[in-house]
């Protein structure tokens, strides 16, 4: 049978056509990208930063993992990546066991850790060289690599520039490329984009998708849920060293449920506050529901939003509140974040202090 | 990526990715081209340990030169020229000061994600650490190379000749590694640049100034001759001094087996190797846990 392994694929050139070719025949080959059982691993003290994790991501997927700080996300980047020995449990990586074949797991990995990781005295070329050499990129396809990448991250024109005196975004930019120079099966990017202004963000992004097109397995934190959504296949929340959910965005919107009213009113907080009070009381929303509310606007999550909606508008204008916007819309995956990610005791519970700025950080979150 | 030894065998098919990797010595050579691809990329550093290297041959020749003679001609030195005299101390002050600026490098790359940018690598931890000291040695063996190329300009004579200069490098070599290991072993306990400054200066001038390096000890107070005895600056200047001259020199050790410099070469030695096997081992030691326990 002569199948193109993953390595003859790319061997044979550096280019982008010959990586998508690997894609439709590499597919379904192989082992899974990640297999995890019963990972586990306890600080010194005992506080469990990931408590009995198992998941598997399949070659090729784009997989997103999401968690507020302390979640336990970068910990378990960092196992999966074999910089941490776990406390019980394990990692096959590309088919390869994390603890009994670890330079086997390395060199099948890229990795982009959550703070920059480049020589900030060498130049963005000589910091790709080192990274080429490093992983062992031939003499003769260095050259071609190199160039390839910093046209890939734009950051050609700045080649010769030593690190240190590029911006946030250029060092990000800089630092995937180098996690990228063998062309890994699978890349770990631990929240790759934090930090970063919308423009930057929305070009490592790009670069992102483009190399998940390419056939590389993608496996990334990030506390942006819109490009979350946009770019990943599959998603899972974890909370406290949990997994709490898994599935597709849209599974995930759906296990959330209804969808959301969004009610913009006149007259500011006092408003909003009085239109909080008449949805609740209305007896119109089901047990289900949630009501969050903005500076200008009240945000209504419930199964029945399409049925109740009008009938909600008529009982606000009864009360004496002036409704100058409606929309009725698909739950977001921050409802879906909030909801299951942030709970206290039942995630679900209408909590308006605590939601309040949800909807700020989804907008700001979905500008791309 | 690496050739794969699979990839034309079209029989058997293991469907992993092939991972990439090099040899160990090419991890090595790797690691070595960045430490000193770094040193040129900041000449400015390279010039300034230079000339601090120029600058203390003159310095000390010009402040202890006429003491200095008198103090030669009542100990054990007659007829030495100070300059030559001087001479090993210039170099284990140069092998010193350069050494112990190792662990600035490391915790730069603490700092900047480097140290787990190359962990996560499939390079081998050991080769990179390798490539990083082997760089730094090389540093040492320019300026060793310079200072006594100064030194012999300024009127200095090496009695052994060639084999005796390569015995001289080597001895700045094994006195260099002790240096390089504590400066280690305190960038990786402290992490923070201004600990080990500290330490470095600490480290490099009294122990210098406590030693056999500057005068010989006869002229110095018995308090400092008793110091110098336990200080390692002694055993590494008289090694160097003893090849310099060609005899033997030291009067801390009585060991009289070869005649000769041997006789204060071979314990030297056996001092600087058993210093570096101590603190290269906590180096090593300490470079292997934080190797495998990157927090977050």
């Amino acid at each position: 049978m002569v199948r193109p392994t993953l390595q003859t694929a790319t061997d044979d050139s550096t280019g982008i056509d010959a990586a998508a070719d690997r894609t439709q025949s590499d597919d379904a080959a192989g082992p899974p990208a990640v297999v995890v059982e019963d990972l586990t691993f306890a600080y010194p003290d005992g506080t469990r930063a990931v408590d009995e994790l198992s998941l598997s991501i399949p070659r090729g997927e784009c997989f997103g993992f999401l968690g507020a700080n302390g979640a336990g996300k970068t910990t378990t980047i960092k196992l999966l990546a074999t910089l941490l020995d776990p406390t019980s449990g394990t990692v096959q990586i590309n088919g390869y066991d994390a603890a009994a074949d670890r330079s086997a797991v390395r060199g099948t990995i890229g990795y982009m850790a959550q703070s920059v990781g480049v020589d900030r005295t060498l130049t963005a070329r000589d910091n790709l060289a080192f990274a080429c050499k490093a992983y062992g990129v031939p003499r003769d396809r260095r050259r071609e690599r190199i160039d390839e990448l910093l046209a890939l991250v734009d950051l050609a024109d700045v080649a010769d520039t030593p690190a240190g005196q590029f911006s946030g975004g250029m060092q990000k930019r800089l630092d995937a490329a180098t996690a990228l120079v063998h062309d890994p099966a699978l890349v770990f990017l631990d929240e790759p984009t934090t930090g970063l202004d919308p423009k930057a963000r929305s070009r490592l992004w790009d670069y992102f998708e483009r190399i998940n097109d390419r056939g590389t397995t993608v496996f990334l934190t990030t506390q942006y849920l819109a490009e979350a959504d946009a770019l990943c296949d599959r998603l899972a929340l974890l909370r406290e060293g949990r997994l709490v959910e898994s599935g597709t965005p849209a599974a995930l919107k759906r296990r959330v449920g209804g969808a959301v009213l969004s009610i913009t009113l006149e007259g500011g907080g006092e408003a909003v506050a009085t239109a909080a009070g008449v949805a609740r009381e209305s007896g119109l929303l089901g047990p289900d529901a949630t009501v969050d509310t903005t500076d200008e606007s009240l945000r209504v999550r419930t199964e029945r939003a399409r049925a109740v909606g009008p009938e909600l508008l008529v009982a606000l204008r009864d009360a004496g509140v002036a409704v100058t916007g409606f929309d009725v819309a698909e739950p977001t995956l921050d409802d879906v974040f909030f909801a299951l990610a942030d709970e206290s005791s039942d995630g679900l519970a209408d909590d308006p202090e605590a939601e309040g700025p949800v909807s700020t950080d989804r907008q700001t979150g979905g500008a791309r | 990526m690496s050739t794969s030894p699979a990839r034309d065998d079209t029989d058997t098919v293991d469907d992993r990715p092939t991972p990439a990797s090099n040899s160990f010595v090419g991890d090595v050579l790797v690691n070595t081209e960045r430490w000193a691809c770094k040193a040129v990329q900041t000449p400015a550093q390279l010039v300034l340990e230079v000339a601090l290297a120029i600058f203390s041959l003159l310095m000390f020749t010009a402040v202890f030169g006429d003491l200095g003679a008198l103090a030669l001609e009542r100990g054990a030195f007659a007829g030495v020229d100070y300059v030559t005299f001087i001479l090993p101390a210039a170099l284990v002050q140069v092998a010193g000061s350069a050494a112990i600026g190792s662990g600035i490098g490391l915790i730069e790359d603490l700092d900047s994600g480097m140290f787990e940018k190359t962990l996560v690598s499939p390079m081998h931890p050991a080769a990179v650490f390798l490539g990083k000291a082997i760089a730094e040695l090389a540093r040492v063996v320019c300026y060793v190379l310079l200072i006594v190329g100064l030194g012999m300009a300024m009127g200095a004579s090496v009695e052994t000749g060639l084999l005796g200069i390569a015995g001289i490098v080597l001895v700045c070599l094994l006195f260099a590694l002790w240096y390089m290991a504590i400066s280690n072993v305190v960038a990786l306990l402290s992490g923070d640049e201004g600990t080990l400054d500290a330490a470095a200066n600490l480290l490099l001038f009294p122990l210098l100034f406590f030693s056999s390096a500057f005068l010989p000890l006869s002229a110095l107070p018995q308090t400092v001759q008793d110091f110098a005895t336990v200080n390692p600056v002694t055993y590494g200047a008289d090694a160097v001094r003893a090849l310099v001259l060609g005899r033997d020199v030291s009067t801390v050790v009585q060991f009289h087996h070869f005649g000769g410099a041997l006789d204060t070469l071979v314990p030297a030695v056996a001092v600087l190797v058993a210093l570096d096997g101590l603190f290269g081992g906590i180096a090593v030691w300490l470079l292997a846990r934080a190797s495998r326990s990157t927090m977050v």
